[in-house]
């Protein structure tokens, strides 16, 4: 469903991405880890559209990338970034946060769509007409994920979806999560740097050292501590 | 002899209907430990760790029966002398280096500053204090930190400096806040081991605040779990797994294993623990 080759991406002589590939089958789901710094946020910008000076072949299912902006590109993915209080637009409601993807895109129907999303991602329906701020994190996070949603796309990328929730919060995000993907046939595209997170929620890894990827991985080979590369394997002993 | 002893410690904010009330009444001692203080947001962790510094200004209102620290009462001590007491005898980790060092002040004045604050030295023997607590916190090339800006270094190199500026004058207790919230992890480790090395050293008394089980685990001697602002578990680190507490072991449960085989995660039942 994803495929990168040769992917390069650099910031005037600074090289970020180093000729990275990979692939992500359909319903698949792949985490991208590394440091900061290591380049994973950037490939997912990349792969959203933000951006555009990359060389090399990205490609979703039968579509590729093109280094402009890109309307087909916003059917097939959408993002649910790390922080629930910096994505969602404080002065709009829920209801308009949800139903605007679905007006640019002249899709009908909008107040019954509204609706099953918020019933999809578990949020009472008496959210519809809250403003973020008077939603707890996990409602917030689960707000950006009914937003991702709303346009049906086969690809969400997600930016370390859990990392600003508490614990208690971050198990129902997860779960969340991994409902929607077996319901919908999902391919996830997370980063991360959260291992234990990776273990429950992904089917393959990849390890991103300074741009360059130094391993890709089977979550197994994760679960036994197993990794085939010294620095994924430091990666596992730094992690709590 | 016991360092800081808090007895039935009450932290109160006046809300619309009347006060409400984010730590309600809760008592521990602390020797020369570390301390881990663990908790989810809003259960006064972090209100607790700003009303031992007396960091709560109006309108909160704080009241205990008992806050001890080395045998000086904190609840009536002047501002004055609670002012020399903070930095020099006890001090305080911030959460986020960003947003906690002065963005237009150079860093080592930064922490010198500290110094010409609680002691006589003169400028040339402050200097040779900072680069020693630069080095102290392993900072390779302190001469060209001394001389950067905040912006100029990375979180956790900036985290190491807030150490640093803590750390110099030897301080019998350090409260650190979410030291390593801001950081990533290959960095936490490394500022958690700097921190500990010092604790060690110096035999001072350190309470760190976090919402990660598994690190304060890690890294401390006791653990006290609050939720809702009252304390609910009380335990050496080594036997965090036997918790007794529905909410610990909830906490414990819902968290993400390396070697994950559940098929979902176990939710927390706000409702049954009679929360929010």
């Amino acid at each position: 469903m994803i495929d990168l080759k040769h992917l390069s991406i650099a910031y005037g002589e600074t090289s970020v991405v180093k000729d990275v590939t990979l692939h992500v089958p359909e319903g698949g789901s792949f985490a991208l880890v590394g440091e900061s710094g290591s380049g994973k946020s950037t490939i997912l910008k990349a792969i959203a559209g933000q951006i555009t000076n990359w060389t090399g072949r990205i490609r979703l299912g039968e579509h590729d990338l093109q280094h402009g902006r890109d309307p087909a590109l916003i059917r097939l993915c959408q993002m649910v970034f790390q922080d629930p209080f910096g994505s969602l637009h404080p002065r709009k409601t829920v209801d308009t946060i949800l139903s605007e993807p679905l007006s640019i895109h002249g899709i009908g129907d909008q107040n019954q769509r509204v609706l099953e999303t918020l019933d999809a991602v578990g949020l009472a329906r008496k959210f519809r007409f809250r403003l973020p701020h008077q939603l707890s994190g996990g409602q917030r996070q689960r707000v950006a994920i009914a937003r991702a949603l709303m346009l049906d796309p086969p690809v969400m990328l997600l930016d370390e979806p859990t990392s600003a929730l508490d614990v208690s919060v971050q198990a129902e995000v997860l779960n969340l999560l991994k409902t929607l993907r077996e319901e919908r046939g999902l391919t996830y595209f997370l980063v991360t740097h959260d291992l234990p997170v990776v273990s429950f929620l992904c089917d393959n890894l990849g390890i991103l050292r300074q741009g360059e990827l130094v391993e890709l991985a089977t979550v197994d080979q994760l679960k036994q501590q197993q990794f085939s590369s010294d620095y994924g394997n430091e990666l596992l002993s730094k992690s709590f | 002899m016991s360092l800081l002893t808090i007895e039935n410690l009450r932290v109160s904010f006046p809300g619309e209907q009347g006060a409400v009330e984010v730590v309600k009444g809760i008592s521990f001692e602390l020797g020369r430990e570390r301390l881990g203080i663990v908790g989810e947001s809003g259960s006064g962790k972090s209100m607790t760790g700003r009303s031992i510094l007396r960091l709560i200004d109006k309108p909160g209102k704080v009241t205990a029966d008992r806050m001890e620290f080395d045998g000086l009462d904190l609840t009536t001590l002047s501002k004055k002398r609670m002012r020399a007491l903070r930095g020099a005898r006890m001090s305080m980790v911030m959460q986020d280096p960003k947003f906690s060092l002065n963005p237009v002040m150079r860093i080592g004045d930064q922490i010198a500053e500290v110094l010409s604050f609680h002691s006589k030295l003169n400028a040339r023997e402050r200097r040779k204090r900072v680069l020693e607590s630069l080095e102290a916190v392993r900072i390779t090339d302190p001469e060209r930190v001394y001389k950067l800006y905040p912006h100029e270094v990375s979180g956790g190199m900036g985290q190491r400096i807030m150490i640093a500026m803590m750390v110099i004058l030897e301080p019998d207790l350090m409260i650190a806040d979410e030291p390593t919230s801001a950081l990533d992890v290959s960095v936490q480790a490394q500022v958690l081991d700097i921190m500990d090395d010092l604790v060690t050293r110096t035999g001072m008394g350190l309470i760190i605040i976090s919402h990660d089980l598994n690190m304060v685990a890690r890294y401390c001697d006791r653990i006290l779990v609050m939720f809702n602002g009252e304390i609910v578990e009380s335990c050496q680190a080594s036997e965090l797994a036997n918790a007794r507490h529905p909410y610990t072991q909830g906490l414990l449960a819902s968290m993400p294993t390396l070697d994950e085989h559940r098929d979902r995660l176990p939710v927390l039942d706000r409702t049954q623990l009679g929360g929010v």
